[in-house]
């Protein structure tokens, strides 16, 4: 086996991936501005365009992280129950809101890609960039969207969220920790919520609660516009 | 090291079970139907949050670490992104602040005769 060889490995690529993001991690631990996301990518695609290695044959290990995905958004059930335990009065109206903004990024997100002539793929692949990444991907897949696409929107929301999310609010007089966190949990989820756990622990409670709700109801949203695209077709 | 085993067994065995709904037609992601039958269990007490803990604090501070191969393969992406570029931005931006001046706005006046639920406590 040579050298080449042994890069095309699917271990490798699992290897040389965990690896990536290690590193990423501590260069965003010395550096607060690195994206661990961006860095730990970074030298993957180096590589793979270096040593001529396609994105199909790296992904047979990639894959298998991939999948991890799916036990991830059942994790979510944790922060779900032990934030909303906590939450317990305000909940319905929380939910609410969190049907509320649903609705309207599955509208505006798509709405918009498709006045400016994107086709259906894209168009797809916009629709559930509000949420956390795993939910987003397999939504996005389930309409028919690229989940590569997804993942680069829904990375994006969640930086805007955290660096200007506060901000935005607080210009529309937006204080309150609860309306505050699940504005950011329903907009940017994750990496907002991050951003929120040094500014107040309520914020954060509600963000992390919010983001789980809003990839559960627009994961609902879109299993019912997939059926109505479907009636339509026929 | 076993009490992360547990937890791992636990999310992993109701994804199964969600992933397998899900084939047999029910139109909802097998991960979401995992995470909706699990808090169904923790609400009814039939799994303990503290089983789960440790496991899922570890997919959840390491997702980013999940998605970095579906992020990698934007370098195929390029047509796309090249071609699609303003449809993708504008989308981005207007939804991000719709969705968050409407769900801040909204829960603002929802939330505003509700008292602080801080001192519920866990």
């Amino acid at each position: 086996m040579s050298l080449l060889d042994a890069l095309r490995h699917p271990a490798f690529s699992v290897a040389f991936t965990v690896l990536a993001y290690a590193l990423a991690l501590l260069l965003h631990r010395r550096w607060r501005w690195v994206s661990p996301i961006v860095a730990a990518c970074i030298p993957i695609v180096a590589l793979l365009l270096a040593a001529r290695i396609p994105y199909a044959e790296y992904n047979r290990g990639g894959n298998s992280l991939t999948w991890w995905l799916g036990p991830a958004t059942v994790a979510l059930a944790v922060p779900m129950h032990r934030n909303g335990q906590r939450l317990r009065r305000s909940l319905p109206r929380l939910l609410l809101v969190v049907v509320a903004g649903a609705v309207v990024g599955m509208a505006t997100a798509g709405g918009a890609a498709w006045m400016l002539g994107a086709p259906v793929s894209v168009v797809m692949s916009a629709v559930p960039k509000s949420v956390t990444t795993p939910i987003a991907v397999e939504v996005a897949r389930e309409l028919g969207g690229l989940p590569q696409i997804t993942v680069a929107l829904v990375i994006l929301a969640g930086v805007l969220g955290a660096t200007f999310g506060t901000a935005i609010l607080a210009l529309f007089r937006v204080r309150e920790d609860r309306a505050v966190g699940v504005a950011i949990g329903s907009a940017s989820h994750g990496i907002g919520t991050a951003s929120l756990v040094r500014r107040s622990e309520m914020q954060a409670a509600v963000s992390s609660w919010a983001m789980a709700a809003s990839g559960v109801v627009t994961s609902l949203l879109a299993a019912a516009l997939a059926f109505f695209l479907h009636l339509a077709r026929h | 090291m076993l009490d992360l085993a547990r937890g791992l067994a636990f999310l992993v065995g109701f994804f199964f079970i969600g992933n397998g709904l899900h084939r047999l037609g029910v139109p909802i992601p097998g991960g979401v139907l995992g995470l909706l039958l699990l808090s169904g269990a923790l609400n009814l007490g039939l799994v303990r949050l503290a089983w789960l803990q440790r496991a899922a604090d570890l997919l959840l501070r390491h997702m980013v670490l999940l998605f970095v191969p579906l992020t990698v393969g934007l370098m195929e992406m390029g047509h796309v992104l090249s071609s699609q570029s303003v449809a993708l931005i504008v989308s981005l931006l207007v939804s991000f602040v719709a969705v968050l001046l409407t769900t801040g706005l909204l829960a603002r006046w929802l939330v505003a005769g509700l008292p602080s639920d801080a001192e519920v406590g866990e």
